[in-house]
């Protein structure tokens, strides 16, 4: 069963200003999806829509089989976790544990001290609950946001940028974490190397669906890539170079995990071993020698 | 009390967060403290005689000192306060005499003195929780609590603008003949207005999305105990003796 629904939606702000245009999307229960695009595609209003914070709307939107209506969106919002791009937005209470119990008291949940550790554990931060949470880093915060939105045990969590400003240690910790999280997530980022890690499939949006897949065959679609104004991920683009150079590649890898299974993968059809390594050299005047990586029997 | 971020890894192992409930005063409910000195700063702010503004700031400098709140705090923030309560001095000092004068720095400084105590003896948020405890309406304290909270997230916003002034050779604004400056000053003030306002279209998003209604919870919540009822009756008895004395029912 699907737990979200979207079909023919529809939004353009005040100004006249279009964002969204025939969007259909259909998440399954346990499922991941990132919602990948430019700036301006449409993302977090998608997002917003979803948690019913922007009206009126063409379309339909049904989560957990409640169709979204201006006297329905409290309700609809039980069910949804929102996670702002700037934890800032969303943290109010002096303490951790008192803003991770904000929204189940607001609720009138039960048990609301098994939810504050829950959502402290999910997030991997049991240790701050008394701290003040408008002193922690930027990746912290990002943390208590996310214990805030766990506490509430939400159907379907809804991601916006959850990568954006962290460094890579804190990136890759969150990457980390979402990942091992087993809850329908719909994530918006242009972060692709991020969202592979993360996710099941993906929506290219812009204005509308222009894509819709896995990540690796979104990779492997270059007119979209570039009109979206996407980046591949650094390990896509070195399959790339090594398939220009006639490495038998089916398709580019977009995670680590991936890379390793098609190098694996190529090593087992051929009966050969890989080995790369770095040497410096010059491309105008040594290009013969500017091969990466090469193959031995 | 206000503190600058930290930033970076590891923060999560440095306890620099200022303890506003350090002392035993910190720990008591905040409706017994803001019931007990808010009594005393209204009595107080009322008295006439001489002899009694003088009992007053006597009590206001016992309680400042066994409060253990730290000296330095209450010192720093009453000379912030000490400019506008000479100010008021002087001018009864000049219009009035040099005795109404005294009894006037007295009296003020007996009603900032508790207060200075209260706010830096007290985590704002619990102040705030205090006050809608005792019935201030929820659209008050809700906007009062909000307001502190976003204070430094606003103040960061300043501060980073008056960086990337800086980083883009800005040196103006000391003067008002620097037109130029005020200009530049008020187009960032503008600026902050309008990067306010949306920050706060963004936070009634984030209040909502968490089932927010009108009141911000206190998840634990402190009782009046019997050191707070204690604190709460000595206040009580001295603003009521002041008082009758002042009225001169008791000589």
């Amino acid at each position: 069963m699907n737990l979200l629904e979207i079909s023919g939606l529809g939004f353009a702000y005040p100004d006249g200003t279009v964002a969204l245009r025939d969007v259909a999307l259909s998440i399954e229960r346990g499922e991941k999806v990132a919602v990948v695009g430019p700036n301006g595609a449409g993302k977090s209003t998608l997002l917003q829509l979803i948690a019913g914070f922007r009206m009126p709307f063409t379309g339909r939107v049904i989560v957990s089989g409640k169709e979204l209506k201006e006297s329905s969106s409290d309700e609809i919002r039980r069910d949804l976790g929102l996670l702002f791009q700037d934890p800032d937005d969303q943290i109010f209470m002096p303490t951790v544990e008192e803003d991770v119990a904000f929204g189940p008291r607001n609720l009138d949940m039960d048990d609301i001290e098994e939810r504050v550790l829950r959502g402290l554990r999910s997030a991997g931060i049991e240790k701050l609950a008394k701290r003040q949470p408008h002193k922690l880093s930027y990746g912290m915060k990002k943390r208590v946001a996310i214990a805030g939105v766990m506490a509430m045990d939400p159907k379907v969590l809804l991601l916006d940028e959850p990568t954006s400003g962290l460094d890579p240690r804190s990136r890759m910790e969150l990457i980390k974490l979402l990942k091992g999280m087993d809850r329908t997530m719909l994530i918006a980022t242009h972060d692709l190397e991020a969202a592979a890690e993360i996710v099941d499939r993906a929506i290219v949006l812009n204005e509308s669906v222009v894509m819709e897949g896995t990540l690796r065959d979104l990779v492997m679609a270059k007119d979209v890539v570039e009109s979206a104004g996407l980046e591949l991920p650094p390990i896509s683009r070195l399959f790339k170079v090594l398939d220009a150079m006639g490495y038998p590649i089916d398709s580019l890898p977009v995670s680590m995990d991936q890379a390793v299974a098609e190098l694996t993968m190529v090593m087992d059809r051929n009966g050969k071993h890989v080995h790369a390594h770095i040497h410096e050299h010059d491309h105008i005047r040594e290009k013969a020698k500017a091969e990466h990586a090469h193959e031995t029997r | 009390m206000t503190v600058g971020h930290l930033r970076g890894h590891g923060n999560e192992t440095i306890q620099i967060d200022h303890h506003s409930n350090a002392s035993w005063f910190g720990l008591i409910d905040s409706r017994a403290k803001l019931v007990g000195v808010l009594s005393f700063v209204v009595v107080s702010a009322t008295l006439t005689d001489a002899d009694l503004i003088v009992a007053s700031l006597a009590v206001a400098l016992a309680f400042a000192a066994m409060s253990g709140v730290r000296a330095a705090i209450l010192i720093k923030s009453y000379l912030v306060a000490l400019p506008f309560i000479v100010l008021a001095s002087i001018s009864v000092f000049l219009f009035v005499s040099i005795e109404s004068g005294i009894n006037m720095w007295a009296r003020t400084s007996a009603c900032v003195i508790p207060l200075l105590v209260l706010v830096s003896g007290t985590e704002t948020f619990d102040l705030f929780a205090g006050l809608r405890r005792l019935r201030v309406p929820a659209v008050i304290t809700t906007l009062l609590m909000l307001t502190h909270r976003y204070i430094l997230v606003l103040s960061g916003e300043l501060a980073r603008m008056k960086v990337a002034r800086r980083a883009r050779g800005f040196r103006g604004g000391r003067s008002l003949l620097d037109k130029y400056g005020l200009k530049v000053l008020s187009n960032t003030a503008g600026m902050v207005l309008v990067r306010s306002s949306v920050r706060a279209d963004r936070i009634y998003e984030g209040l909502k999305a968490r089932g927010f209604d009108i009141e911000m919870h206190a998840w634990h919540k402190t009782r009046i105990d019997s050191r707070a009822a204690t604190l709460m009756a000595c206040f009580l008895v001295v603003s009521a003796a002041l008082v009758l004395l002042q009225l001169e029912v008791i000589a």
